[in-house]
């Protein structure tokens, strides 16, 4: 009788995990911004390209676009990241409020924030810093460049940046920029956790963004954090509109290369 | 006298394509070029370089070895080469951005259409379109099982092996892997399978039924990112292009560790094994050379130069 049970329940312990395994996994992101920003686009094409993983993985990626003016009654519990284009004041009261959830930073340069080392304040999009020293880099071989540091273009085709542009392009009718590149980034890192580590709080996923992160960002190299918050990456030197050399300068950065730019520590 | 000179043209003729078939031919397609180079396989020098069309990448034989097929990615087009005589035989359209293919026992085509998030299936002989499977983003490489049962495409910016059951061309599973997956190979019985990721710079060993990774090897390299893959005849090592590392990199096949890095030209992508599995021929695209390595001494034995970025590489022995 007891054995018969025990297999009863056995069956029935099975059956609830099958049932558990095809239920899908809903995860959702918030945007804070203007709705005309072009980080919108790239957040947008990154949702759709995590859903077209999700389907093999009974995942789905949902997004929420909320106004800047109506922070401060929302409820952020259901998140797993923040996605935002918010002026530096803005993000470092958002990120006092909401400790334990992952905020990118899609549109902010400034090295204040890189050296406050915010705990939950990712960058994308690189500093001022980063983009300076690139630009250096490539003044030792042409001194008198006028090359503009980015951290992506359109015209960029290597490391499948071309499959990226091209089908970003085919979707929104414009170019990918900087700040779309950055949108996009930011959820496809995200949801690529997801799928890999089925980690689904907010806490955990800000966790292993920052300790455990290597990410394909059509880039090239496998990408993560700093310390600093700052996401490391190569910078794009572009001048009339083509990219004419990628930083760290081949030669001139010493390696480990990709810390040759912007800021490394934090203040004390 | 015209009868002894027809003759002697015939015997002229027959000779020669003797002479050809018992050399063998390697095919490589030339990315930046749109030819297809020719190597006489025993002397290991250029034959012929055939003009293809644009910016040919995968490179493949028919199972009868009676013809060669090349996907021009930007024509969206297979081109069918009679590997005898370099005669362009047809054409036919094979969907968007075909990249790399496989060629399945029963003589069609698995493609991955980079461009379009599928894989489709063509038969060769009609051009006709047999099957479409939707697949992640990017697909790239495709992998068919020696008994035909199975193909893998990879799908790079989706990081996962979709693995296609035929005839029916459905997707029985979905592997999740490192990032940029490539390349893969099936084991002789098509149990096993080997797969590239080239950001995460790994290898994996998976169980094809079980749908699960058993072993993740690295390529050790920091620049190396890792792009084709083939297995030797014993099934003991696999073979691994290294990219910017300028290395194959040769692995034990059930402990994915590094037997030995062998240096060869810049930014190696293709990979082919000689049909007694004595050699194997790489596709070295910034060098614009192709390394031929001798596999008992993991060494290379000759540099072939050939077009500008050589992508694909097949061998064809009869």
């Amino acid at each position: 009788m007891l054995i018969k049970n025990i297999r009863f329940l056995l069956i029935i312990v099975i059956l609830v995990s099958f049932n558990l395994n095809a239920e899908i996994i809903e995860v959702n992101f918030v945007y804070i911004g203007h709705e005309e920003h072009p980080a919108l686009l790239g957040i947008k094409q990154g949702i759709d390209e995590s859903n077209l993983q999700g389907q093999f993985l009974n995942q789905k990626y949902n997004l929420e676009i909320i106004s800047e003016n109506k922070i401060q009654k929302h409820n952020f519990t259901k998140y797993i990241a923040i996605l935002t284009t918010v002026k530096s004041n803005e993000l470092k009261s958002l990120a006092k409020e909401l400790t334990n959830i992952p905020i990118f930073n899609l549109t902010d340069e400034s090295n204040e924030l890189r050296v406050n080392c915010i705990t939950n304040i990712l960058h994308i999009t690189p500093s001022n810093k980063m983009k300076a020293d690139a630009l250096k880099q490539w003044q030792t071989k042409i001194p008198d460049s006028k090359a503009n540091p980015q951290s992506w273009h359109y015209s960029f085709k290597k490391f499948a940046a071309r499959d990226l542009n091209k089908r970003f392009k085919k979707n929104y009718k414009t170019n990918m920029d900087d700040y779309s590149w950055a949108g996009w980034a930011a959820v496809k890192m995200t949801s690529d956790t997801v799928a890999r580590t089925k980690i689904i709080s907010a806490k955990n996923m800000l966790n292993y963004l920052k300790t455990k992160l290597s990410f394909d960002g059509q880039k090239g190299s496998d990408m993560n954090f700093r310390v600093t918050g700052q996401l490391r990456q190569l910078i794009l030197l572009v001048e009339d509109n083509k990219v004419i050399a990628e930083a760290p300068i081949r030669g001139v950065a010493k390696p480990p290369t990709l810390e040759s730019l912007g800021i490394l520590n934090c203040s004390k | 006298m015209r009868f002894f000179w027809t003759l002697l043209t015939i015997t002229l003729f027959l000779f020669n394509s003797f002479v050809v078939n018992a050399d063998g031919r390697i095919f490589v397609t030339n990315e930046r070029s749109n030819t297809v180079s020719v190597i006489n396989a025993k002397s290991l020098t250029i034959e012929n370089t055939i003009k293809i069309g644009e910016r040919p990448r995968g490179i493949g034989l028919s199972p009868d070895n009676t013809e060669l097929y090349v996907a021009v990615s930007e024509e969206d087009k297979i081109v069918v080469v009679d590997p005898n005589t370099l005669k362009i035989l047809r054409k036919f359209e094979a969907g968007s951005d075909p990249e790399t293919f496989g060629v399945h026992p029963n003589g069609n085509i698995y493609i991955s259409n980079e461009d379009d998030a599928k894989a489709t299936v063509f038969d060769p002989k009609t051009g006709e379109q047999i099957a479409e499977i939707r697949v992640g983003l990017e697909p790239e490489g495709v992998a068919v099982s020696p008994d035909g049962e199975r193909v893998i495409v990879t799908s790079e910016s989706t990081n996962m092996l979709h693995v296609i059951k035929t005839p029916e061309n459905i997707i029985e599973s979905n592997i999740l892997v490192g990032s940029r997956p490539r390349a893969a190979v099936f084991n002789n019985s098509g149990d096993i399978a080997y797969a590239t990721a080239e950001i995460s710079g790994e290898v994996v060993k998976v169980d094809v039924r079980k749908a699960k990774i058993i072993k993740t090897g690295t390529t050790g390299d920091a620049k190396s990112k890792p792009k084709d893959i083939i297995l030797s005849k014993d099934e003991n090592v696999i073979y691994v292009a290294g990219g910017r590392a300028n290395k194959v990199i040769v692995m034990d096949a059930d402990s994915l560790e590094i037997i030995k890095g062998i240096p060869v030209g810049k930014r190696v992508w293709g990979l082919a094994m000689s049909g007694d599995g004595g050699r194997i021929f790489t596709t070295n695209g910034v060098s614009g050379t192709i390394s031929v390595i001798d596999t008992i001494k993991n060494e290379v034995i000759k540099t072939i130069e050939v077009g500008k970025f050589p992508w694909g590489v097949v061998v064809r022995e009869d």
